[in-house]
């Protein structure tokens, strides 16, 4: 059924946009971190997104054997990946969580990267937010033939 | 039944519509997947395609890459404005065929009632 699979193609890239949002807002929440589970300071998080292939052979396979995979065209989060910038050090002697020479090691997050990240995940969700509506409508639609006269 | 054909073509114009809706969705839902290329259905191959298939054993439209559009640092090309005006214009057609389809199954009606 080629609506419904328009309407999880988009629901997939729902998902992927707002796990970006939600990993962008860590980081954000994180910005001052010092202290973690793993020692150390808080360190940047970044996702990766890769889309499945949507080559005229994969689409004919995922039709005939369609159940738990996702349809052809869609996009996934696949991986959380930390980001390898050094920590900035700053001098606060008072700190707790200062070394011997009174520095602080504080996480390289970007406050504006940051928002610019955010920014741009909540436009990509809007878009296939409006993509889900289109398909809703047209499903719609096609149910109203039956309503005829 | 005259309007058998008619409504033959207007299925298939519903169906090659739907197709397109598809990839215009999955071009949108990689807008920000690295290196994704924008992709598209020849919208009139497609319908001419759907006419010669009588069986009625229908595949999926293949879909091409499409040329030419300025690509980002990250290999990606996927240009919103382009997907979101060709979304409203895909769905209108499918609103135009669904009119369509309504319109002959009325005029059916109109004879069967007089």
């Amino acid at each position: 059924m080629g609506l419904f699979d328009m309407m999880s193609i988009s629901a997939s890239a729902l998902t992927a946009e707002r796990q970006r949002a939600e990993i962008t807002s860590a980081n954000l929440a994180n910005a001052e971190t010092t202290h973690t589970e793993e020692g150390g300071p808080y360190q940047r998080k970044e996702v990766v997104f890769s889309g499945t292939s949507i080559s005229p052979f994969s689409t004919v396979l995922n039709r005939l054997n369609r159940f738990g995979q996702p349809p052809a065209g869609s996009v996934q989060l696949t991986e959380v990946v930390s980001d390898p910038t050094p920590p900035v050090k700053r001098y606060e002697p008072g700190n707790p969580d200062a070394d011997k020479t009174g520095m602080v090691e504080y996480p390289a997050i970007n406050p504006i990267t940051e928002m610019v990240d955010l920014m741009s995940a909540v436009r990509a969700y809007q878009l296939n937010a409006s993509a889900v509506n289109s398909a809703k409508q047209m499903i719609q639609q096609s149910i109203d033939i039956l309503k005829t006269s | 039944m005259s309007s058998g054909p008619l409504l033959n073509l207007i299925q298939g114009y519903l169906k090659v519509a739907t197709d397109r809706q598809q990839v215009i969705a999955a071009n949108m839902a990689n807008v920000d997947t690295p290196g994704y290329h924008t992709r598209d259905i020849n919208f009139q191959a497609a319908l001419r395609e759907a006419m010669d298939n009588t069986t009625g054993q229908q595949l999926g439209t293949a879909s091409v890459e499409v040329e030419g559009l300025p690509e980002r640092p990250d290999g990606n090309d996927v240009n919103i404005d382009r997907e979101s005006m060709l979304l409203s214009q895909t769905q209108l057609q499918y609103q135009m065929g669904v009119q369509l389809i309504k319109d002959q199954f009325s005029t059916l009606l109109t004879a069967i009632k007089e």
